[in-house]
């Protein structure tokens, strides 16, 4: 319902125009964030455990910004960042009792919940969950129900809460939609809420097969020249702004311990890939090694986090 | 193979062989090796002298020093514990939330550590991370009860489970009041909502109460009897200028002897 007494502004936020002229101009290609990491590498994260007193349980991840961004911050030449970099939270409560409604369960019930604050991204979000936040959380109890052991935790409920207050682009923000573009930021904002749901379950001592962590690899075709013939490269923890055309790309939960996957989640053309002489691995099943490659990074920022968490915990006691 | 036990453990990480050691609550098996489930330190408890049993890897729950220090023996007689929630047979604190005819309900505050002393510190409870001596002492209100009363376990106290002897007799009215403090054991985890819990025994029963003036209410030890017609336990003397004079309520039901004694002090003072 509208307030109609009064001169409201737009419903949604607004942003400086940006002109075509600006982002053909040789300074316009300034502002287009670039990869400066190596295909391999992974861009650093930070993830601390029990941040949120009143929840049994509770995480916050945040993933080093790109080098463009980190720049634009330190010498801002526009008011637009180039790039954005995840930062969520991630709360755990319970076990707490089922509501009265709820049939008897012999095993933990899971619900997740993952929603985009306000700001979180370019285009602001509702306070209601709209389609792709209620997808994410379903990619997330997927992911987690395989590693957590629900059998000992019988008539008892687990909410996962994550907030994600900074999420990552689709694409560069300058870049008209076009065809092969996709919800690509959606993908390492669920590698990044596997990650910090996992530490966040490891402080409220469920009862976990392993640290579940997520990772996100895309095949992305060549920047530099536009010739088609150019196969896709395997590149691992994208972010979409940097690249010009992400081909396909995959987010897995992956649990290092029993080198098992609970989730996996691939988009696009995974066909053609270029590989090193001598790799007979077909695109789709480097797409997935690459995916698995990330997450095991991640795990281990997961697995240092936890310790850590731990360690403090019983020097504090 | 004892060498390489690590200290602490977390999610995933294996602790040893499962032909070497057996795996206890906080771990997993998985192909024959233990790897732990929860973030925690580890614990060796050794095998029962002159049985086959093997020694038993656990991760404890329990993060506070003292707790570790302690020796494990009396863990090693119980029942080993896979989660922090009621289970049968577990010593719970509960406050009373409703008291009607057939039975009481109550949400259970804390799970009592079987492996610490019953008259140990309630802080080292390790079942919720709110602070306990506050729950306890801090008076019933019914106003904004309800909110946190969701996030506890709910649980029945039955009229027949009230106590041992005189069970046709009993009175719920007169046994519990809202607010109170209970200490019972779990005997079944119950249907979809609530558990069932029991006094009916001596160390159970109402623990902590308020009369309906707001005061603490201190129970009587059980072996002690009013006897005469105005001799007062010792303890009941020590306490009378903390309780004023009219402030006993019958909703004791520590035991049949207390819920007795409690009219023939009515009627003393």
């Amino acid at each position: 319902m509208n307030d109609r007494r009064r001169v409201n502004g737009p419903p949604g936020g607004t942003r400086p125009p940006v002109y075509a002229s600006l982002l053909q101009s040789g300074t316009g290609a300034d502002i287009r964030a670039q990869r400066q990491r190596q295909p391999t590498d992974l861009r650093k994260i930070f993830l601390k455990t029990g941040l949120i007193p009143s929840a049994s349980g509770s995480s916050y991840l945040e993933f080093e910004p790109s080098a463009s961004l980190a720049a634009a911050r330190s010498n801002p030449k526009s008011l637009i960042p180039p790039s954005s970099a995840l930062k969520l939270a991630c709360t755990v409560h319970g076990p707490k009792p089922l509501p009265r409604s709820a049939p008897f369960s012999p095993n933990l019930v899971l619900t997740t919940h993952v929603k985009y604050a306000p700001f979180a991204a370019r285009k602001r979000k509702g306070h209601v969950r709209d389609s792709s936040e209620r997808d994410l959380g379903v990619h997330l109890e997927t992911a987690l129900r395989g590693a957590i052991i629900a059998e000992r935790w019988p008539k008892s409920g687990l909410d996962i809460t994550v907030t994600i207050l900074e999420a990552e682009d689709d694409r560069w923000w300058g870049d008209v939609p076009d065809s092969h573009d996709a919800s690509w930021g959606m993908m390492n904002v669920l590698a990044g809420c596997i990650s910090a749901a996992s530490a966040a379950i490891a402080d409220a001592h469920i009862d976990c097969l392993d640290l579940v962590s997520g990772g996100v690899a895309a095949l992305v075709s060549d920047d530099s020249t536009d010739s088609s013939s150019a196969l896709p490269k395997l590149m691992l923890d994208t972010d979409p702004a940097e690249h010009r055309s992400i081909v396909s790309a995959c987010v897995v939960a992956y649990m290092p311990a029993r080198d098992e996957i609970t989730e996996l989640w691939l988009k696009g053309d995974s066909s053609k890939v270029s590989t090193a002489d001598g790799d007979e691995r077909s695109g789709h099943e480097a797409l997935i090694d690459g995916a698995v490659d990330a997450a095991r990074g991640a795990h281990t920022v997961l697995a240092e986090a936890v310790r850590e968490s731990l360690q403090k915990a019983l020097g504090q006691s | 193979m004892a060498t390489s036990i690590p200290s602490l453990a977390i999610p995933g990480q294996r602790l040893g062989s499962a032909n070497t050691y057996a795996a206890g609550p906080g771990t997993h098996v998985q192909q024959a090796n233990i790897f732990a489930s929860i973030a925690g330190p580890v614990i060796l408890d050794p095998a029962q002298p002159n049985t086959q049993s093997k020694a038993t890897l656990r991760v404890s729950r329990v993060l506070s020093a003292a707790a570790q220090s302690s020796p494990t023996t009396a863990s090693a007689k119980s029942k080993p514990r896979y989660n922090t929630l009621p289970a049968v047979d577990s010593i719970v604190l509960a406050r009373v939330t409703r008291v009607q005819k057939r039975q009481a309900a109550v949400s259970i505050l804390v799970v009592l550590d079987e492996t610490s002393a019953p008259d140990a510190d309630l802080a080292k409870a390790s079942s919720d991370n709110d602070n306990i001596a506050s729950i306890l002492t801090s008076a019933a209100n019914p106003e904004n009860h309800s909110s946190t009363d969701e996030l506890r376990f709910q649980a029945i106290i039955r009229k027949e489970d009230v106590r041992a002897v005189e069970k046709d007799r009993v009175v719920m009215e007169d046994m519990f009041r809202v607010g109170d403090i209970v200490r019972g054991c779990v005997l079944s985890l119950g249907d979809q909502t609530s558990y069932y819990l029991t006094t009916a025994r001596n160390d159970l029963g109402v623990v902590m109460a308020r009369s309906e003036t707001g005061n603490m209410i201190i129970p009587l030890p059980i072996a002690s009897m009013a006897s005469g017609q105005y001799a007062l336990p010792s303890d009941w003397l020590e306490h009378e200028d903390a309780l004023g004079s009219s402030e006993l309520h019958a909703d004791s039901s520590r035991a049949a002897t207390a819920v007795a004694l409690a009219p023939n002090i009515l009627s003393v003072v």
